[in-house]
């Protein structure tokens, strides 16, 4: 091993290994839980990392104020293992962050579209939009106070996602809703993750391309579900959803497999080489208008799938902080469960807002 | 204080049911006992005895108590403490009567918070505008003066309810609003027949006058915000008495519960068994017949008749050394009856603080920061701990004096020589100037760091001997390699190491004694495996000859190797002291010379003062982690096994690490 990636990771693997020895243990989801409002459930973040929550949630009785300040702290935390790195790495780690300023314009873009096309009040909505720069200068304010589309894709002037906000018109957007636009965006990511991931050597491209090919992977298998099952796109229309990379993507388009009448044999061959654990839930899964296989059944297949997808990512992580600490695999690993934790909490206090009980909670978070 | 650890006493005793409670009480009061389960009785006897099964769920008394805690922080009010005469007020519990008092004031709180939410949602609208005309963005805003025919008020609540602001000019109202609801605005100005002035000076100072009544908003938003959160304080307030007596009735049931799960039940009788000090054995046991009225009966067994490995450990060093038995309880939790590390560490720690870091100027800095921090936190007792915590304040007590007197020994005050030093000048030592005669360069400063390490590791082995004769383990005591043997060979070592620095690095000595000393020493190394097997082999334990064999020529190679590489490495390590000593030196010099250079008093002024608070910083914090190195690695590792478990036991302050 070079003794550079050894500098270069010594800090930030101790740093981060610190963090993730004090995320949060189940007993605190399960006190939030336990908790009779959503004022205890806030209440319960006291003694933890996430203790500014409390103050903000003191102060505004808001959650969207506390989602807020939860989305905050992720670009600072982002932002922080950035300053860590250096070289290529930090590409990958900004690209990672561009995945939160993408899911960030599409809030943006919801409300836009909420608005201007369904004609509906935002009002006050639009203060719980993170409104500063994350990676690219998006003008948000502009996003959510344009009257015309036009004034939507001035707000991407000069980032990189103008190119694909040109190539839609409010027509289209009318016609056929945000989808089309969304899944572009989360293209485009897709494109300039793998991008990231060529330009990083040696271990560090081998751990980074074995995630997240397994990740794409994953993704594409529900699409697929999705969007043949429920939503009956047409193979053109499946092909331009469908993630451009990963090992399923490359055997479908090899195979042709979506311009065929009847292709799920040839996607159910093709996930199980690669995937042979999600077959049984793959196997049960229909067209709901072929048989009898009611829609809430096919939604808990794909829910195990979903279960599935998140429980190989978690044993991937795993096993990346049980192995060579000098590698980038630390830095993802750590985000994963960064962001799992966020994530719980977030589920658990939403729940709370809407005053979902005890077992219904733990049905859906756990 | 004690040199040794504590001398524990385990209590058992039998009450009879009716006086259980008060036992209990009677011995939460004292707040001494580190409760055991009963075990190792007769089969027979075990068979009769049960555990408590209806005891309330002790999570459950938990979970209460942490939800009046919350409802208490969130009136801004301190959590209680409890005091013995509270124990005498006990209520029973009545979990569903607590249940809804908790739920019905929990609900009204949030019923408050979701007022406050909407509140909040007019004040970010009033802000966003606001924004808005500040950062000169008015595109995204719609301003318009005019008036309706009629029903103003409905006009104005419809508008509202879109977020506009409305103020009046005169007849007329000005009317702000988002464009992006220019739609839904301009269909209420249609409804209400709206007609827009024609006075242009109005249009013109239209704006200024919505941002004048956005301030005015804004900051009735706020107080309105204000008033809800006071609510809550004022509504928790009400029945501040209630959760404080709930609060302290659920946790002396809580209390009683976790001391009450270590008991055991016969079918009228009441187990229960515990550690306590030696000291503290006659005041648990007064309280036990109090509790019971001599309805009891008590046995104590003393700790030498059980394994050592079961008796808890308590150490009993003075209050003011605190920050140092911390020190030595983060390595671990020493032997019972083994010496007690703290006073030693102290001094050792001390020592190497003043030697890294000898600075009467820089130390009177840190003593300074320890003194306001302590005051700060005195004046805060809520206040969490900051960067400076509270037991870096406690320590730099006592680091901040060491480092004066440091700098007394060596003539340094914020890096200048400003005052004759009592021992040696170290800036000039360090700088090539010479020294007093008896320290004249660096080498000699590295001599006194390398003699001041065998101190210290002299001192490891001989508190390991007291242990290991304490602890009758003899075997060790004579052929461990931290035993007699191997301080034979350090001994042994530093006699030749010296004679040869004496000899000008010439010649190594040779006196008759030497080898056949030597030759014993190395034999008994070798011996002791075969010793240890005769030992085994009394006791029962038979191993092959072969093995044997092996073992003995294995291990005692290993152990000599050990000994000589072990040895070395740990002296010479204590060179760091001097290391760092001359890096704190070193660093001042070169800021000085950094301030000459500059030519102009303010700029080197500046530089200096820069310079003393990075070296107070990066120095300080350095001195600090290679003495606490030194400490644990050359210090501890010689004489503390970390095997034992601390004594923790059950008070009012609930279970507390007594160490």
């Amino acid at each position: 091993m070079r003794m550079g990636k050894v500098s270069e990771y010594a800090f930030i693997n101790a740093k981060l290994r610190a963090r993730i020895g004090v995320m949060q243990s189940s007993s605190l989801f399960s006190d939030m839980i336990k908790a009779s409002t959503l004022n205890e459930a806030v209440a319960a973040l006291k003694d933890t990392p996430y203790s500014n929550l409390v103050a903000v949630y003191a102060q505004t009785g808001d959650l969207q104020q506390v989602e807020l300040a939860l989305l905050e702290d992720e670009i600072k935390t982002y932002r922080e293992v950035i300053s860590y790195l250096k070289g290529k790495e930090t590409g990958l780690i900004e690209t990672l962050l561009e995945k939160v300023e993408i899911e960030n314009i599409k809030n943006a873009l919801r409300l836009w579209y909420s608005s201007v096309v369904r004609s509906h009040q935002i009002t006050y909505r639009s203060s719980y939009i993170y409104k500063n720069e994350i990676v690219h200068p998006v003008d948000y304010n502009a996003i959510i106070n344009a009257r015309s589309y036009d004034g939507v894709r001035e707000a991407f002037s000069d980032t990189i996602y103008d190119e694909v906000f040109s190539s839609f018109s409010l027509d289209a957007i009318k016609e056929k809703g945000l989808f089309p636009l969304e899944i572009r965006l989360d293209h485009l990511f897709f494109d300039r993750l793998f991008k990231a991931i060529d330009a990083l050597r040696g271990e560090d491209r081998d751990v980074s391309s074995a995630i997240y090919y397994v990740d794409v992977d994953l993704k594409n298998i529900l699409l697929f579900i999705r969007y043949t099952f429920y939503h009956h796109l047409s193979s053109d229309e499946l092909k331009a959803v469908m993630i451009p990379y990963g090992h399923v993507y490359e055997d479908i388009m090899r195979k042709r497999v979506l311009d065929k009448r009847d292709n799920i044999d040839d996607v159910r061959a093709i996930v199980s080489r690669y995937y042979r654990s999600i077959m049984t839930d793959l196997r049960d899964i229909r067209k709901n208008d072929d048989d009898m296989t009611s829609a809430d059944e096919n939604a808990n297949h794909i829910l195990m799938i979903e279960d599935y997808l998140a429980q190989t990512r978690k044993k991937e992580f795993m096993k990346i902080l049980s192995g060579r600490p000098f590698n980038i695999g630390i830095a993802l690993s750590y985000f994963f469960l960064y962001k799992d934790e966020e994530k719980m909490i977030r589920s658990i206090l939403s729940a709370k807002f809407y005053k979902w009980d005890e077992s219904r909670i733990r049905e859906a978070v756990l | 204080m004690s040199l040794f650890t504590r001398k524990m006493r385990l209590l058992t005793a039998v009450v009879l049911d009716e006086d259980k409670e008060k036992v209990v009480k009677g011995l939460l009061s004292r707040g001494v006992m580190d409760f055991i389960h009963i075990e190792g009785l007769d089969p027979e006897m075990m068979k009769k005895i049960r555990k408590n099964e209806d005891a309330p769920s002790i999570s459950e008394l938990s979970e209460y108590r942490i939800r009046i805690e919350n409802l208490l922080s969130q009136a801004d009010h301190r959590i209680p403490s409890l005091s013995s005469s509270d124990l005498e007020t006990t209520e029973v519990l009545d979990l569903d009567k607590l249940r809804r008092f908790i739920e019905r004031l929990t609900v009204s709180t949030q019923s408050i918070k979701d007022r406050q939410r909407l509140v909040n949602q007019r004040y970010l609208t009033h802000e966003e505008m606001l924004r808005y005309i500040e950062e000169k963005k008015n595109e995204y805003l719609d301003i318009r003066v005019g008036r309706v025919p009629s029903r103003a008020e409905d006009f104005q609540s419809r508008l509202s309810q879109l977020g506009s602001v409305i103020d009046s000019d005169g007849d007329d109202l000005i009317v702000l609003s988002f464009k992006r609801e220019s739609g839904r605005v301009d269909d209420v100005f249609d409804k209400f027949h709206w007609t827009e002035t024609s006075n242009a000076d109005a249009q013109k100072g239209a704006l200024l006058k919505a941002k004048a009544r956005l301030n005015i908003l804004i900051e009735d938003d706020k107080k309105d915000m204000q008033a809800l959160r006071d609510e809550i304080k004022e509504k928790i307030g009400e029945r501040i008495d209630d959760l404080e007596k709930a609060w302290l009735n659920v946790r002396i049931h809580e209390l009683c519960g976790s001391v009450e799960s270590y008991f055991s039940y016969t079918k009228n009788t009441t187990l229960l068994s515990g550690w306590v000090p030696e000291d503290e054995y006659d005041s648990v046991y007064q309280a036990i017949l109090e509790a019971t009225d001599g309805r009891c009966i008590i046995e104590a067994k003393e700790a030498t008749d059980v394994e050592r490995q079961s008796v808890p450990v308590s150490m009993s060093s003075p209050k003011i050394l605190k920050p140092f038995e911390h020190l030595v309880n983060n390595y671990g939790t020493p032997e019972y009856g083994s010496i007690n590390p703290t006073p030693f560490t102290a001094i050792s720690y001390i020592i190497m603080f003043a030697l890294m870091f000898a600075d009467l100027g820089q130390g009177f800095i840190l003593l300074l920061v320890a003194l306001i921090g302590k005051a700060y936190y005195k004046k805060n007792p809520l206040k969490k701990d900051g960067l400076i915590s509270r037991y870096l304040c406690s320590l730099l007590m006592f680091l901040g004096p060491a480092s004066m007197v440091g700098g007394l020994l060596f003539g340094s005050c914020f890096g200048f020589s400003w005052f004759p030093a009592l021992w040696f000048n170290y800036h000039s030592v360090v700088n090539g100037r010479g020294g007093n005669g008896y320290v004249n360069d660096i080498y000699d400063i590295l001599g006194i760091t390398i003699k001041f390490g065998i101190a210290i590791i002299f001192l490891a082995l001989i508190l390991n001997w007291i242990n290991l004769f304490r602890k009758k383990r003899f075997f060790e005591l004579a052929f461990d390699k931290n035993g007699l043997v191997g301080g034979a060979f350090y001994a042994i070592g530093i006699y030749i190491g010296f004679a040869f620095v004496a000899s000008g690095y010439k010649t190594i000595p040779t006196p008759s004694w030497l080898f056949p000393v030597l030759l014993i020493l190395i034999l008994m190394i070798f011996a002791s495996e075969p010793i240890d097997y005769i030992i085994k082999l009394k006791k029962g334990h038979k191993e092959k000859v072969s093995q044997l064999i092996i073992n003995t020529l294995i291990e005692s190679l290993i152990t000599l190797l050990e000994i000589f590489s072990g040895f070395l490495a740990n002296t010479l390590s204590f060179m760091r002291v001097a290391g760092l000593g001359i890096a704190h030196v070193s660093l001042m010099t070169a800021f000085q010379d950094m301030a000459d250079m500059t030519g102009s008093i303010v700029f080197s002024t500046l530089i200096i003062i820069v310079g003393n608070v990075l070296v107070i910083v990066l120095e300080g914090l350095s001195a600090g982690i290679n003495s606490l190195r030194l400490n644990y690695y050359e210090f501890f590792t010689r004489f503390f096994t970390g095997r034992g478990f601390a004594y923790e036991p059950i008070g009012l302050e609930g279970r507390r690490k007594a160490n």
